[in-house]
């Protein structure tokens, strides 16, 4: 019944929900000279710098390194920044959380969409990426969506969590940024999984993330198709994630206006 | 006695502010002041209990500090109560803070659509209102300036000519008639006049006697967050007045 509501709540505040997700995705980069382009060339430097700093530097010895990167490296930022710009999502928008009703979810939501949208749009650079590199694009990409929407579950499932914990301890967001520097090495981005040593293989397992840029690599560099089984259990449990996230949220929310 | 349609109904309500000396909103704040944190309760509204039904304008009247912008934002949902329940019936509307969600880079026009689409209007229902809202705030020449240009008379006209065409079955106002010059506020009264005898529910919070008897056939005394007498608006206004007066 409660859980019912907040869909025709949403429904009902679509219009407001659309032009929070088109100002955040404008807004962005709006007041800098490349304008949206930012958003291409922020991954490619990066993706430039690891590029050259792992195969010449540390000496290691993966086919098309490049293309090994920019597979896990793309949905790694699309994790990062959701999860950082959500955190701040309620604190920034204090000013009319106290000044109106409307649904709260709304602003968690938005941050995760229009980051999403920014995902979708900056992924043409791998599929030109694999295409230019020979590896070419297979049969497994048919299975892609279905990573890109749990990855965006476990996410929704997070920004609910820390943009209603942010509220009353602001710390979260500082110490979120020390923690995604720690998270981006314990999710198999600049290394492979099968390098983990075997006796430390199952901690690493125990984060969903793990999982996610796995499978992205798996599908896309590997073009193979993942063990479904294993897809749907890692479904399952980021859906677990998202509705704990929301009913914390449920929970904090009742005192946003008078926290901020 | 026919049982009448409740637009508000407020059962054993209780709010309180917890006020603390220096708010800790750090971890470090948090951990030095590990049990020593000065912390006030405050009160509010004490056990209010107060039925609207649907078509009733009623007013609150009480001095500053009294609770009433707080049973306002309790009936609106931006706070909830520490006890006791708040259900409202309908779709309901507050004039609390005007403006919510403007920009001022943007044209008065499109803050039209981003004000109205936080009280929940969808594109359609916008451009359906947004020539009448124009017309309302009699803003016609400034529409597509942004408005940082507007002076802040121009700016609460507009607002407020949003907020009164949101067509909501239940209008909270918080005595933003202040805004704007006599002929304004003088079109305001008028249309929410109009909305009343439409069977609009009002609840409507002044210090001005005069518009207070010009919209409401009821009004509630909050005093010290408590009711302190609930009737007709004459006789209300009669004891306020002998008191406050």
């Amino acid at each position: 019944m409660v859980n019912m509501q907040i869909f025709s709540e949403l429904y009902r505040y679509r219009e407001f929900l659309k032009t929070s997700i088109k100002k955040e995705f404008r807004g962005k980069y709006k007041k800098s000279f490349l304008g949206v382009f930012w958003s291409f060339l922020n991954p490619l430097f990066q993706l430039l710098i690891y590029a050259l700093v792992f195969p010449f530097i540390l000496k290691n010895n993966v086919d098309n390194y490049v293309i090994f990167l920019i597979v896990a490296l793309m949905p790694w930022n699309f994790f990062n920044m959701t999860i950082l710009q959500s955190a701040a999502s309620i604190v920034t928008n204090g000013g009319i959380i106290k000044k109106v009703y409307f649904p709260r979810e709304i602003l968690p939501i938005s941050t995760t969409t229009s980051n999403l949208l920014n995902f979708l749009i900056t992924g043409i650079i791998v599929f030109v990426a694999l295409l230019i590199s020979g590896i070419g694009i297979g049969i497994s990409i048919f299975v892609l969506p279905i990573i890109i929407i749990i990855q965006y579950v476990l996410q929704l499932g997070l920004a609910f969590i820390f943009s209603a914990i942010t509220v009353y301890v602001r710390d979260v967001e500082y110490l979120l940024n020390v923690f995604m520097m720690l998270m981006f090495y314990l999710c198999p981005i600049v290394y492979s999984a099968d390098m983990i040593p075997a006796n430390f293989l199952p901690l690493f397992k125990l984060n969903p993330m793990f999982h996610i840029i796995n499978y992205y690599r798996v599908i896309l560099y590997d073009k193979q198709i993942p063990n479904m089984g294993n897809v749907f259990i890692l479904f399952m449990i980021c859906l677990l994630i998202l509705i704990l996230g929301y009913l914390i949220f449920q929970k904090c929310k009742k005192r946003f206006a008078e926290e901020l | 006695m026919g049982k009448k349609i409740y637009a508000i109904k407020v059962e054993n309500m209780s709010k309180n502010f917890v006020i603390y000396g220096d708010k800790a909103n750090t971890l470090k704040e948090k951990i030095i002041r590990l049990g020593k944190s000065k912390k006030e309760v405050k009160e509010v509204l004490k056990n209010i209990n107060l039925t609207i039904n649907k078509g009733e304008s009623v007013a609150l009247i009480g001095v500053n500090g009294s609770g009433k912008s707080t049973l306002l934002k309790l009936m609106t949902k931006i706070i909830y109560p520490t006890s006791g329940k708040v259900s409202i019936n309908g779709k309901l509307t507050s004039l609390l803070e005007l403006g919510a969600g403007f920009h001022q880079d943007f044209s008065g026009r499109e803050n039209i659509y981003f004000n109205a689409s936080i009280f929940g209007l969808s594109r359609d229902e916008i451009d359906k209102r947004v020539d009448e809202i124009i017309k309302f705030s009699e803003l016609e020449e400034y529409i597509d300036n942004p408005i940082r240009t507007y002076s802040s008379g121009m700016y609460m006209r507009l607002a407020f000519s949003v907020a009164i065409n949101v067509d909501a079955d239940i209008l909270l106002i918080d005595e933003i008639l202040a805004v704007g010059d006599q002929h304004f506020q003088d079109k305001c009264l008028n249309k929410m006049l109009e909305l009343k005898k439409q069977g609009k529910t009002m609840v409507f919070v002044s210090h001005s006697v005069s518009s207070v008897k010009f919209l409401c056939d009821r009004a509630v005394w909050l005093n010290n967050g408590k009711i302190q007498m609930d009737g007709k608006t004459d006789d209300v206004l009669k004891e306020y007045e002998k008191v406050c007066g």
